[in-house]
């Protein structure tokens, strides 16, 4: 560890002489991230911890419907080496498990149970993590899954108001916009050829 | 003690809260809560507080941060009413209401979003889809009402009033428009020069899919098509790889899709919603994919029975271009028995012997013409209204006709020197290289020279320019043509694709000049004397140009070719009706679908009659296919109709075309 070293290389090497990295990426000289395997998470936020990444800045969650994937993404920081490493492990997304860090970042408990509320993801080791945060009453699917419907849970929540029609200038006679969609009705009746 | 350890303030005191005494006399670092309002929820509070407290209208809150996704704001002149921000919306929060009371203008359409606040997740995807950026978001995230009507609020280019800072922005990586027009394929100019092939190759089936998939279904582009196609819905077919069903919809508006889709004027792009920022999509050339994709048998889908003679009653038509051809096309869908004349030997009219056949070969041409021959329009070719048959023939013996004889004569200056044979009008030329093109014609019979100056700034210019570039190259192994024009670079009226391509193949250009004189010795051209042109049209708008006599030049040329516009030749018109057709510079005068007044059986179309480009001669035809029903059909003796012949009446009159307005150039 000499001084001509840049943090993000410090970094770096921490990381990489301690646990398997899967994939890494530099996105400037503030901010870098690695994947790492699921059962190292613990390991090596405990041993960024001690190296002074002691502020735990975020934890959240990617949905990855394609690869039946979440993506827990843990952003810890060092106030002496000022670099934001994300730690970024995928996990199963039908049985979404993961233990919790609370004993390594107290502070972290509130980001699990946002994460527990948006994504579903289950985090054993926090006596918290069940309780709702910030959506009340929520009894739909976590709304940040990728397979979570806006428009479908916003029609069976919020009915459609029926809303004076203040903002409409309608012109006399015929509509020119009706005349489109008439227009688009019969072109849509055309189609059904080969798919 | 041991009471103690399980309380959570273990050394509590009953004077422990004493100590914020200390803070008494110390400056708040908080804002008192009462001033902290907008103007709206500071004048509500005011009307319904018995204490007026004239200090809270001055109150304002605090600045939101930077990229705050706040309430919208929305610029209605930047705006155009697309609807993408209302498709886009996951909660179904927006919706676009009609506003009658904007102007009617291309390329916009009279309806605005509103956007219901009670299901608003300000998620800024509107922003990041908006076609114009005229959507965006402010920093105001204050807004209170006790009526729930409240909360459907109409974004303006201010809020609530007022001008706002700007709040969410979107920036290159969050526009969710790919802007970057899929790259058409070109024939390279050293290789294209050298022979008539066509130059634009068309897209592949996954470059049109991928083309296709930049539209944004705004449908703005469909008003001003003259024909008013289905565009959205075709373009949508390419992408769902429905050929069949591109193919039926495109021929609801336009029978002749395969030279539209190569020659078209295309204002639908001049319009189209994404050239508002970034390139149009490749509306014409997605045509022709559709077109070029279609097997010959997938024609017989277009109709689901076979066209028949189903109203007893005839029609001639005189000429065979863009307008007959869509009129013959619709009278005989609609079950007329339809006979086209054609003076040439090949039916298509400017698309057979106009345009070039490095734009449009003939097979493409073909393609249109056989399907149109298929349905049983019967083209007799080589036969000349006005000497094969005459127009009071065609009157006995049919119960309409429909002229669409258009503009095939060369205009030519008057000039000294302009009735030298070697200056050649744009209409002379242009057939003769076409029939060069086809091998109906040698290259020994060409009358061309080695060196050319083409006069004219339109398209039709270029095209002798570049069919002149190939003769040349052809016959001399080198070429040398120059382009001048009165119109300077910035109001040429080319088509950018002729400025491109017409500079890629060395055609040289020297524009804003008015030709003079044609210099000739020996009774040979050697030249074109020009006055450098100060001004096309006078302040009024009128053509009038001003040249400044001073700067004079001599562009050095062994032939001059004129394409400074085409005229009408109506040698057909006998003498006992030439009084009974008005003709106002050239185009003879007709009500709106094409009927000449006094003459009801006698119908126009195309440059004859409205102008100026292919598209708009096919509006013409299907407007005149309209109105000579109107006329026939109530006093024709009918065959009994089929539930589908009735369905497809309907849509060709629900399909006529309405003028359409031209879209300025962005």
């Amino acid at each position: 560890m000499t001084n001509s070293m840049t943090n993000v290389e410090f970094v770096q090497n921490l990381v990489k002489s301690n646990v398997n990295v899967l994939q890494e990426h530099i996105t400037d000289q503030y901010q870098v991230h690695f994947v790492v395997e699921q059962d190292q998470v613990h390991y090596i936020l405990n041993i960024l911890k001690n190296a002074g990444w002691i502020q735990m800045s975020y934890l959240s969650a990617i949905d990855w419907p394609e690869e039946n994937k979440f993506e827990l993404v843990y952003i810890v920081f060092n106030w002496e080496k000022p670099v934001y490493v994300q730690i970024r492990t995928k996990i199963d997304r039908e049985n979404p498990v993961m233990n919790s860090i609370l004993p390594i970042y107290p502070g972290s408990k509130y980001y699990e149970r946002e994460c527990h509320e948006f994504f579903g993801v289950k985090f054993p080791g926090n006596p918290d993590y069940e309780k709702q945060l910030i959506l009340e009453n929520w009894d739909d699917i976590p709304p940040m899954r990728k397979d979570f419907d806006p428009e479908a849970y916003s029609k069976r929540k919020f009915p459609q108001r029926e809303y004076s029609e203040t903002y409409i200038v309608q012109s006399e006679g015929k509509s020119k916009l009706a005349k489109m969609e008439a227009r688009k009705q019969r072109a849509e009746s055309l189609r059904g050829g080969k798919k | 003690m041991k009471d103690n350890e399980n309380k959570r303030y273990k050394h509590a005191s009953i004077f422990g809260p004493m100590r914020h005494f200390k803070y008494i006399f110390k400056k708040p670092v908080t804002h008192p809560f009462k001033i902290i309002f907008t103007r709206k929820n500071a004048s509500y509070l005011n009307d319904n507080a018995i204490i007026k407290n004239k200090k809270r209208l001055d109150s304002a809150p605090r600045t939101a941060p930077d990229n705050l996704r706040g309430f919208h704001t929305n610029d209605w002149e930047v705006c155009i009413g697309c609807g993408t921000c209302a498709d886009i919306c996951p909660t179904d929060a927006i919706r676009m209401v009609e506003r009658a009371d904007l102007k009617d203008e291309a390329g916009k359409l009279q309806q605005r979003p509103v956007i219901d606040y009670g299901r608003c997740c300000f998620c800024a995807l509107c922003v990041d889809t908006c076609t114009t950026e005229s959507l965006k978001m402010s920093k105001e995230y204050i807004y209170a009402s006790t009526d729930p009507d409240q909360f459907l609020l109409m974004p303006e280019k201010t809020w609530q009033g007022e001008k706002v800072e700007q709040g969410y922005v979107k920036t290159e990586e969050s526009d969710l428009l790919d802007l970057k027009r899929i790259p058409m394929e070109h024939i390279e100019p050293d290789e294209r020069k050298k022979s008539f092939i066509e130059v634009v190759r068309g897209y592949s089936k996954e470059y049109a899919r991928q083309e296709a998939a930049r539209c944004v279904e705004c449908g703005i582009c469909t008003s001003s098509c003259p024909v008013q196609m289905h565009i959205p819905d075709y373009i949508k077919a390419i992408w769902e790889d429905d050929i069949e069903g591109g193919l039926r919809q495109i021929y609801e508006t336009n029978p002749l899709p395969g030279v539209c889709g190569r020659v078209c004027t295309h204002n639908c792009e001049t319009a189209c919603a994404i050239a508002v920022r970034g390139e149009a999509i490749a509306i014409r050339w997605l045509k022709r994919y559709i077109i070029d994709s279609a097997p010959d048998d997938m024609y017989d889908k277009i109709f689901a029975e076979p066209v028949t003679e189903v109203i007893d009653a005839k029609i001639a038509i005189a000429g065979s271009g863009p307008s007959s051809l869509s009129a013959a096309y619709y009278l005989r869908a609609l079950g007329y028995t339809v006979d086209v004349f054609e003076e040439k030997d090949r039916p298509g009219g400017v698309a057979s012997y106009g345009a070039p056949q490095y734009r449009i070969p003939d097979y493409a041409v073909e393609k249109d013409i056989n399907f149109i021959k298929k349905i049983g329009v019967n083209i007799k070719t080589n036969t000349r209204v006005g000497t094969d048959i005459t127009l009071d023939e065609l009157q006995k013996k049919y119960d309409a006709v429909f002229l669409g004889t258009g503009f095939f004569k060369a205009r030519m200056l008057n000039i000294p020197g302009a009735d030298h044979k070697d200056v050649i009008g744009a209409m002379d030329f242009l057939p003769l290289a076409r029939d060069l093109a086809r091998g109906h014609l040698k290259l020994d019979e060409m009358n061309v020279l080695p060196s050319a100056v083409v006069v004219g700034g339109g398209d039709v210019a270029f095209d002798v320019a570049r069919n002149l570039t190939r003769i040349q190259i052809m016959k001399y192994g080198k070429a040398n043509v120059l382009l001048t024009s009165l119109e300077s670079r910035d109001i040429l009226p080319a088509s950018l694709d002729e400025f491109v391509e017409g500079g890629e193949e060395a055609v040289k250009m020297e524009l804003g000049f008015g030709p003079q004189e044609i210099m000739i010795k020996n009774g040979k051209v050697k030249g074109l004397k020009v006055w450098k042109c100060l001004s096309v049209f006078d302040e009024a708008g009128r053509f009038n140009p001003k040249f400044d006599e001073t700067q004079e030049q001599v562009f050095e040329a062994d032939q001059v070719y004129l394409s400074i516009g085409q005229a009408p030749d109506y040698d057909y018109i006998p003498e006992s009706m030439k009084d009974k057709v008005i003709i106002e510079r050239g185009k003879i005068k007709a009500n709106e679908v094409g009927q000449v007044a006094g003459q009801e059986w006698l119908f126009v179309g195309g440059d004859i009659f409205r102008g100026p480009d292919i598209i708009t001669g096919v509006a013409d035809g299907h407007r005149a296919a309209q109105g000579i029903d109107e006329f026939l059909y109530k006093k024709s003796k009918k065959k009994e109709q089929s539930e589908y012949y009735k369905e497809l009446r309907e849509a060709i009159h629900f399909n006529t075309p309405v003028l359409a307005m031209k879209p300025k150039r962005k």
